[in-house]
């Protein structure tokens, strides 16, 4: 008789001390009845009559704080927005539901679409080199040269650097010491320089990461197939193609998806070397001044510099089903590859 | 059993207590909401205790240069009334309207809080105190008006013009008071330009395109000089049609445009990829006998470029218009930004903190000597350590002055559409003046679409 009635009121409590919250109240009993609220639901939920699931219960208050959290900060703010991009919120308020025309206003605006196209070929440059860069690397550094443990410290070491900084740094040697070789003007000064030069600070940044998982894909080999190989008179370059990339297939999957995925997401390189900035004199026969403005900026600029939340929130929605997309296609792909070996 | 209810208690223990912790963060921020909520109703209840900051006020300010002398202006502010004011300066990046409206959502508003005027304005419509009773309003010209109620407390005068250096002048030849047109200041470039080695000169003007972090200077102060160089201060007339779709009155453009030209024509070419600072540092060391920034370079010569201004012989620095046709003689002034209060804050320790800022016995000497703000207030009488100080209160007695329109254009234009422009214009991609204009035309015109 107790557990429902402890259920039904640490509910009831739970649902004011929100309602309260929500309502703008300033009570400060808010806080203990949403405590109270809370622990008097599990209490009775645990002495319901039946004993069947109380392991699964005491699994779920421990695992309450967590999925609490989660809650709190993965998945409202994720049904918000969903919920926002379909009005016309200013982020402050909204005044009308619009419907789907942020998302219809979206695909109108050729910036947009160029920030697509170009974050797509970012995206496939930067999986192809980074993984390439990263590869030669781990090779270098399980080649047994000397002092390679110092190599392998210093290509990762600009992975630790921040972002932000790193961008400015290499903002700053692109224009006060590349410039001279660049007749004067910063290859951040033209858009298709500028692409280039995020490229290449990205894989600066990423590759040394990318090395460290090929190495340890690399010293996984077992000794013996090795040197089976050798016994049996593989070239190098035979060893290389024929055992050790095979051997280290699973680990160029982690890789591709890796870079895939954090490619996509590059925003603070891009912010800080170039703000998005570029001309691109002809694209859909629009003189456009967003050169090189990747996806995550375009959204960011959208909805803080333009002040246009709900536009960017609708995009932000766009960006998450394609990453969605991607995640999924990698979560089965890694799984099959499991499976194989 | 026994065991088992005994670990239940521990685990609901434990979960109270990751809880309480919340709880007891938002307690006092709940307790200093009432406590706040009597003092804005004015009610007769009892007033907010002393001894807690939250009879205080607190200010969001988004000049990080100026934080060491505000928060001197509110330790001296505390000392004379015991109300304690909190400055909270956000800046170096941070996108401050962001951050306000992120502590809108967390209902942790500020009392007092800085906005740009109409463009910032109907993101904050309804949520700001109507300040059209305070005494300081008959003070001075330059408060924020909205619906015909005020809404902002000016704070300084920024004023925009061509900055030029005295002395390089003087030495060519060429008399500031000359240049009144397009003819004449093309006439004083080459004069310049002739002699500019044995000037010690890189170029005749600083004018800087770089469009990633530069992007506002021509994008928004170049581009504004379009909108009101020459015309009255409430002279409306090409902002209107701007904001009608982003469209341009060609024929005022055009000139103004070669006026662009000829800047192009007479820049330092670092000019397409160097930083503000480079610019600044530029003219404080003599390089450019002009520059293209405005009075709050001033403040930048005489501290942080001051060796490099003053082994350049710290010369005299004045400002001309941007006279893109014959006769334009006004200088463009106006306050850049405005202190808002917030209605549910503490709106009248607010409104006290402001009149007694705005006073020339309270604030006004620390904000003209601390802060380096030229008062928009006429009662004051303290002058800014400013070597702009003098020209602006020129032009302003001759009512020289135009406005800043430009403040009105679509949020973000100058960052996201305009800058870039000027930045391709500079390395040589647009054949003449008119194709920029075209050029320029389109992307006001999608920006203002999309």
């Amino acid at each position: 008789m107790l557990s429902p009635i402890l259920m039904i009121g640490g509910a009831l409590l739970l649902i004011i001390s929100l309602a309260m919250d929500i309502g703008k109240s300033q009570s400060t009993a808010r806080g203990p009845m949403l405590v109270v609220g809370i622990i008097a639901f599990f209490v009775g939920l645990y002495l319901f009559p039946t004993l069947k699931h109380h392991r699964k219960i005491v699994y779920f208050i421990f695992l309450f704080p967590l999925l609490f959290t989660f809650a709190v900060t993965v998945i409202i703010p994720l049904v918000l927005g969903i919920c926002y991009s379909f009005t016309d919120w200013t982020g402050i308020r909204f005044e009308q539901v619009v419907g789907l025309k942020n998302y219809t206003t979206m695909f109108k605006d050729p910036a947009f679409i160029w920030s697509i196209v170009i974050t797509f070929i970012f995206v496939v440059l930067n999986m192809i080199l980074i993984n390439l860069v990263g590869f030669l690397l781990a090779l270098l550094c399980t080649s047994g040269i000397k002092g390679d443990g110092f190599f392998r410290a210093s290509y990762f070491l600009p992975n630790l650097i921040g972002g932000i900084v790193l961008g400015y740094i290499w903002q700053f040697v692109f224009s006060n010491v590349i410039i001279g070789l660049t007749n004067n003007i910063s290859l951040l000064a033209q858009t298709k320089t500028a692409l280039f030069a995020i490229v290449l600070v990205y894989i600066w940044q990423y590759g040394g990461y990318i090395m460290l998982i090929y190495i340890t894909g690399l010293t996984q080999i077992p000794g013996d197939v090795l040197e089976a190989a050798r016994i049996d008179g593989a070239t190098p370059a035979q060893t290389l193609f024929h055992v050790k990339i095979p051997m280290i297939a699973s680990t160029i999957t982690i890789c591709t998806f890796l870079t895939l995925t954090s490619a996509f997401k590059q925003f603070d390189v891009n912010m800080a070397l170039t703000n998005g900035a570029g001309s691109v004199a002809d694209f859909m026969g629009n003189y456009l001044s967003n050169g090189t403005q990747m996806l995550a900026l375009n959204i960011y600029n959208t909805a803080i510099s333009k002040n246009n939340y709900a536009l960017g929130q609708a995009k932000a929605v766009f960006f998450f089903i394609i990453l969605a997309i991607v995640s999924l296609i990698q979560v089965r792909v890694s799984n099959k590859k499991e499976v194989e070996l | 059993m026994k065991k088992k209810l005994l670990a239940m208690l521990l685990s609901a223990a434990t979960l109270s207590m990751v809880l309480a912790g919340c709880g007891g963060a938002a307690a006092p921020a709940a307790d200093a909401g009432a406590a706040a909520a009597p003092a804005e109703a004015g009610a007769d209840s009892a007033e907010a205790p002393a001894e807690t900051p939250e009879g205080g006020i607190r200010l969001v300010n988004n000049k990080v240069e100026v934080d060491a002398g505000l928060k001197k202006l509110a330790a001296a502010y505390e000392a004379e009334t015991g109300v304690p004011v909190v400055i909270e300066s956000l800046g170096g990046g941070i996108d401050t309207q962001a951050t306000l409206k992120g502590y809108y959502q967390a209902d942790n508003m500020p009392d007092i809080f800085v906005f740009e005027g109409d463009i910032h304005y109907p993101t904050w419509e309804g949520l700001l105190a109507d300040l059209s009773d305070e005494a300081w309003v008959s003070d001075t010209e330059a408060e924020y008006v909205a619906d015909g109620k005020v809404y902002g407390f000016p704070t300084t005068t920024e004023a925009i013009g061509l900055a030029y250096n005295a002395d390089i002048l003087a030495k060519a030849g060429v008399d500031p008071k000359s240049i009144t047109g397009p003819e004449s200041m093309r006439k004083a470039f080459e004069t310049i330009d002739a002699k500019k080695d044995e000037l010690g000169l890189t170029a005749v003007v600083g004018y800087y395109t770089e469009s990633s972090q530069l992007w506002w200077s021509p994008g928004q102060h170049i581009f504004g000089t379009y909108f009101d160089s020459g015309l009255a201060r409430d002279d409306t007339t090409y902002i209107d049609l701007f904001k009608d779709g982003g469209k341009l009155d060609m024929e005022r453009a055009l000139p103004w445009a070669e006026m662009v030209a000829l800047f192009n024509e007479f820049t330092d070419p670092a000019g397409v990829s160097g930083t503000y600072d480079a610019q600044v540092l530029g003219f404080a060391s003599g390089k450019y006998a002009f520059v293209t920034q405005g009075s709050w370079i001033g403040a930048t010569l005489v501290n942080d470029d001051k060796e490099a201004y003053e082994a350049a012989g710290s010369f005299e620095i004045g400002m001309i218009p941007y006279a893109f046709i014959e006769g334009q003689d006004t200088i463009l002034t106006n306050s850049p930004n405005w202190w808002g209060v917030y209605k549910d804050g503490n709106v009248d320790e607010a409104k006290k903190f402001l009149a007694w800022c705005a006073s020339n016995d309270g604030g006004q000497q620390i904000l003209a000597e601390d802060c380096g703000f030229i008062s928009p207030y006429a009662s004051n009488t303290y002058s800014a350590d400013d070597p702009f100080a003098k020209t602006i209160a020129e032009y302003t007695a001759a009512g020289k002055t135009s406005s800043w329109h430009w403040l009105s254009m679509k949020e973000g234009i100058g960052q996201n559409a305009t800058g870039v422009v000027f930045q391709d214009y500079a390395m040589g991609n647009f054949a003449d003046p008119q194709t920029f204009l075209d050029t320029l035309q389109q992307v006001c015109t999608n920006y203002y679409a999309n």
